[in-house]
Formats: structure tokens, sequence, C-alpha cells
């Protein structure tokens, strides 16, 4: 072979494999075989994230809110259990959230660690305990008390929440902050007898082929 | 000679086999949006599902079916929600040998705003004002960094409504009033009715659509066409309506200003241009010597440069600019609002849809039965120039 031409072959095929290389393959795919179940915990930030809120979020506010309410005098030295009727959190932020699930993690950590120093109401369950009061009232079932004696407890207390914005988005990224607040009020007196919140501010930058 | 065009075939035959793709996610469209959104998010290609999901929402919508456009924004909100740091399509989408629309589908910032502003009408539908006011503040947010400050979340509506909303759950909605009335360019908003327990969303006329122009299609643009509708009317009880557009989706899409991504094209394009020209002149030259040259050596130096070449040709081929066209195209032109109060009891609901000159385009008129069963709860009707009609909600 004239040594010219294999000088050229290398150079040529070497550029015309090195164009091959760089313009099919996928480089740079990260777990191109996807990535299986992973158990985590909820408090526990994952592999997929988004500057609204989730659950460790969940999971560190509620903590933090129980325990709160758990160390009040009103709470920790009354005589009786007082009673507390939940109000569902108002979402002032930007992110639509299932407002249920804050206040129904706080009632589940106060009832499993206040060993019944505080009791909850289920008055959104009213209709039915109402239905099922009234049969007994009739005689359709069975009573184990005087169905006609009024037993319906009333609220001590009143324990809502809200969840407020603040968004900044720029060509840097997008930053939100939220800050949680609870509140436990007196309806005897209006006072607001307990106030905590917890804040976070979480920030991220999307690929530059989605800006 | 021949030994050297043998290894340099079988390498562009590598090429082509290489970069040839599989037909795998093909999906066959029967051009019924119920049928075909469906299918394509089932088995199309994963970077289009949440353009599929986009497109089925609204045409759900339209047909009052607001439980399977509810699961499917629900769905696409998510990822446009966690779009944040690395992705592998989005990286393989700024280089240059793949397309703009290897990326996963999110849309432009004013399909992201409708996605919320849809789900917004849902959660509102569902009783839950305050999430619905989320979506509204989500929608706006998602306009917010437009190029020109002027036309940084300059929506109309969504701020409108979040006024609206606050309001009604106690709050001062006076601020996201007065954000609204700044940029509803002349028109005059009406004052917040707390009263008005009956929420009418009203949208028409076709919107924008993407195409791509420059040498090599790298420059993403927009087109609408003229809207038929421009205008409608409500008619309830003893009311008469006039509703004129908030927004105008067209003007939103043509506002945003350049992206990101456009630079990222601009240099796609001068690569390929770059590369293109060099091979050109490379081929032309080396051929050139080769003919011209009695000497053996100048032949082979001139054939080798031509080669080389060919090489910069194949990878300016190779270099795609071209811009992400993909275009949720069900989209409506117009968005109009109009709240009412309504007693209880059943209500017939008429909304007709006018042309420039005023005139009741008749086919369009939608007839909707509006049930209110309590004043403590918004009723929220949705009616778009192309729903199915009668309804009943």
């Amino acid at each position: 072979m004239n040594p010219l031409l294999t000088k050229l072959t290398v150079p040529v095929c070497g550029a015309t494999v090195l164009a091959l290389l760089c313009g099919c393959a996928s480089s740079g795919v990260k777990n191109p075989s996807g990535v299986p179940v992973t158990h985590m915990n909820a408090d526990e930030q994952g592999f997929v994230a988004g500057t609204g809120m989730e659950s460790q979020d969940l999971v560190m506010v509620t903590d933090k809110m129980a325990r709160s309410i758990l160390s009040i005098p009103q709470i920790a030295n009354a005589a009786t259990p007082p009673t507390v009727v939940l109000s569902p959190v108002d979402n002032q932020t930007r992110f639509p959230i299932n407002k249920e699930i804050f206040l129904t993690r706080i009632r589940a950590q106060l009832n499993s660690k206040a060993h019944g120093k505080v009791l909850f109401l289920a008055r959104n369950q009213m209709e039915e305990l109402e239905k099922e009061r009234n049969l007994k009232r009739q005689g359709t079932v069975t009573a184990s008390s005087d169905p006609s004696v009024q037993e319906f407890k009333g609220a001590d207390y009143l324990l809502s929440g809200s969840l407020q914005g603040l968004s900044t988005r720029t060509k840097a990224g997008t930053s939100d902050y939220i800050l949680y607040d609870f509140h436990l009020t007196d309806f005897r007196t209006g006072v607001l007898v307990w106030e905590d919140s917890a804040e976070m501010k979480k920030q991220g930058l999307e690929d530059a082929a989605y800006r | 000679m021949k030994s050297l065009w043998q290894p340099t075939l079988l390498a562009a035959l590598l090429i082509v086999a290489g970069c040839a793709t599989t037909t795998k996610h093909q999906v066959a469209l029967t051009g019924d949006i119920m049928v075909d959104a469906p299918n394509a998010i089932a088995n199309g290609p994963p970077r289009d599902r949440v353009l599929w999901q986009y497109r089925l929402a609204a045409a759900a919508m339209r047909q009052g079916k607001f439980d399977v456009a509810k699961q499917n924004l629900d769905d696409a909100l998510l990822t446009l929600g966690g779009i944040y740091g690395k992705d592998a399509d989005a990286k393989k989408a700024r280089s240059y040998f793949h397309a703009e629309a290897k990326k996963t589908f999110i849309g432009e910032p004013y399909e992201r705003c409708m996605a919320y502003i849809y789900r917004g009408i849902i959660y509102w539908m569902d009783g839950e004002p305050d999430n619905a006011r989320a979506c509204f503040r989500s929608a706006e947010f998602e306009d917010s960094d437009a190029e020109q400050h002027q036309y940084a979340g300059d929506w109309v509506l969504p701020d409108y409504l979040d006024g609206l909303i606050t309001a009604k759950l106690g709050g001062d909605g006076s601020d996201a009033f007065k954000r609204a009335q700044a940029d509803a360019k002349g028109v005059r908003l009406p004052p917040y009715n707390l009263k008005a327990n009956a929420i009418f969303f009203i949208e028409f006329g076709p919107g924008p659509t993407k195409y791509a122009s420059g040498q090599y299609e790298e420059e993403l643009r927009f087109s609408t066409v003229p809207s038929p509708v421009t205008s409608a009317e409500l008619k309830v009880d003893a009311l008469q309506i006039p509703i004129a557009p908030t927004d105008d989706l067209a003007f939103q899409a043509t506002t945003r200003g350049g992206r990101m991504m456009d630079h990222i094209l601009g240099n796609k394009a001068v690569f390929k241009s770059a590369t293109d020209t060099a091979g050109n002149v490379a081929i032309i030259g080396g051929l050139a010597t080769a003919l011209a040259s009695n000497n053996r050596t100048a032949q082979e130096v001139g054939l080798g440069l031509a080669l080389a070449g060919l090489v910069s040709k194949v990878v300016s081929a190779a270099t795609v600019p071209a811009a992400d066209t993909r275009s949720w195209e069900n989209l409506p032109r117009y968005l109009s609002f109009v709240n009412v109060p309504l007693p209880p009891g059943q209500h017939v609901a008429t909304i007709q849809f006018l042309d420039a000159s005023g005139q009741v385009h008749p086919n369009l008129t939608k007839t909707i039965t509006v049930n209110i069963t309590t004043t403590d709860r918004d009723k929220v009707v949705f009616v778009s120039d192309t729903s199915t009609t009668p309804q009943t909600l």
C-alpha cells in the first residue's frame, strides 16, 4: 500500500468514527435501565425533588408542632384532657396540597405521644355520628347508655394552620420560601394559647433546555 | 486508492447504522384525541407524555370529563414541578447531534400557565378554592422570567382570580386585583362581587401553535390564525352579560422573549453552517487539486483533503439545530371570566360566541344546566367554544 494512503486512512477513519461517537452515542444518560423502587424514610429527601412541599417537610413540621403543643401548660397541666377540633389548613402558597395531611399527622402524633392528655373531636364525621345516635334513640339499634342524653362533646380549642409562601424566579433559578404556621385558639375566650411556626426555603434551576 | 475507500465506506455505513433510530414508541393516530392521547401516553415516547396529557386534559374539560382532566393534569404538573437539576434528555437536546425535541416536553411558559389554570379551575369546582388559588399563583409564576420585565407575570385572569379567592376566603385581595387591572390593557375589570357564587370560565378561538424558521429551522416562532370568535355573551335567568377576553394566549406566547435554548440552537446552527462550509471548501479544493495536478502525491493529498471535507459534511449533516415545535395545539386563543349570584335551584345558562362585528355564531352556542345546591360553595362552570353541548353541572 502507498505509504501516504496508509497515513490518510487512519485520520480519515478516526475522524469518521469520532463523528459517529459524538453524534450517536447517548453519553451522559444516567440510569439508562431505570431505578428500582427504593424504600425511603418519609423524612429523607429523595432523588425526586421539587421546590414545593414534600414528605420530609411534612414530617419535620408536624413533629415540631406536636412536640410544641404538648409542652404548653394548657395541655400539659390540664386537670381534664382538653378537647380539640381541627380546622383545615389555609394554603396561601403557590403549591396545591392535600390540606388534610398536615393536621392528620399532627393529630396522629399527638394521639400516639400524648397518652390521653389531649382529645380530638371527630367533627368531620358528625353526620355519621348523628345518624347512629338517632338510630339508637329510635330503638332501631341497641345502646350501651341512655341515647337521649347529649354526650357529644364541645371543643375547648381549635387547632388551625396556614401555609404562606414567597416565590422568586429569575434566570438564576427558582426559589420558594414557605412559612408553616399553626395555632391553638381557646373557644371560650378567643385567645391564641399557642402558636408555632416552621420555615423552609428551597432553590433549584432547571436545565438550560427548559429555559 | 481502493484501500482508502473501503475503510471510509465501512465507517460511513457505521454512521448510518449507528444513527438509525428504532421505531419503538410509534403510535398510530386516529384523529380522535380521546383515543389518541391515552394511547400515546401509554405507548408513545415518554418525552411526549406531558404534551399528550395537556392535550387530553383540555379535550376532556370541554366534554365535561373533569376527572380525566384532573388525573392527567396532576401527573403532568408533577413532571413540571420536578424538572430541576440534571436531566439526561435535556442534556441530549442541548448537544449538537440531537434535536431540541429530544427533551421531555413541559411546554413553553404560556402552555405551563394554562396547565395550572385548568387545574385551578378543577380545584375550585371541587370546593378547594385555596388550592385553586395556588394554581393561579403558579400560573403567574411560570410567566415570571420573561426577557422584558414588562411582560413578566402579566396574565390578567390568574391575578384577578387570586384576589377574588383571597377576598372570598376573608383576606385582602386588593393587591392581586391591582396587578390584574394594571395588566388588563385598558379593559376595566369588574370589582369583586363576593356574593357571586356561579363562576363561569369562558375560552374561545384557536390558540397559538409553533413553527420553526431560520436556515436550519433553529428559530422558534409562534403562529396564530385570526380567531372567528372575539367575544361571548352569557344569558342566565334574567341576566345578559357581555364577555370580553381578559387574556390573549397569542400575546403571551409571543412576548416571552428569547430563551436560553435559542442561544444554544443558534450555536448549533453556526456549527452546522461552519462544518458544512468547511466541508465544501475541502471537497472542492481537494478534488480540484487532485484533478488539476499530474503529480501523484499532490493527487493523493487532494483526495485526502476531499475525504476530510466529506467527514466535515457528515458532521454538519448530523448536527440538528431544529427548534422544538411540539405544541399544545388545542389551547384556546382567549380566556375570560364572569361570576354572578344565583340562588339554589336549577338554572339554564346560554353562552353565545360572537365574531368581531358582534354577530353570533349560532353553531357555537352552548347550553349548560347549572344546579346550585348551596350558596355556601361556588359553582364553577367551564365553557369553551368547542365544548360539547348541552351539559349539566
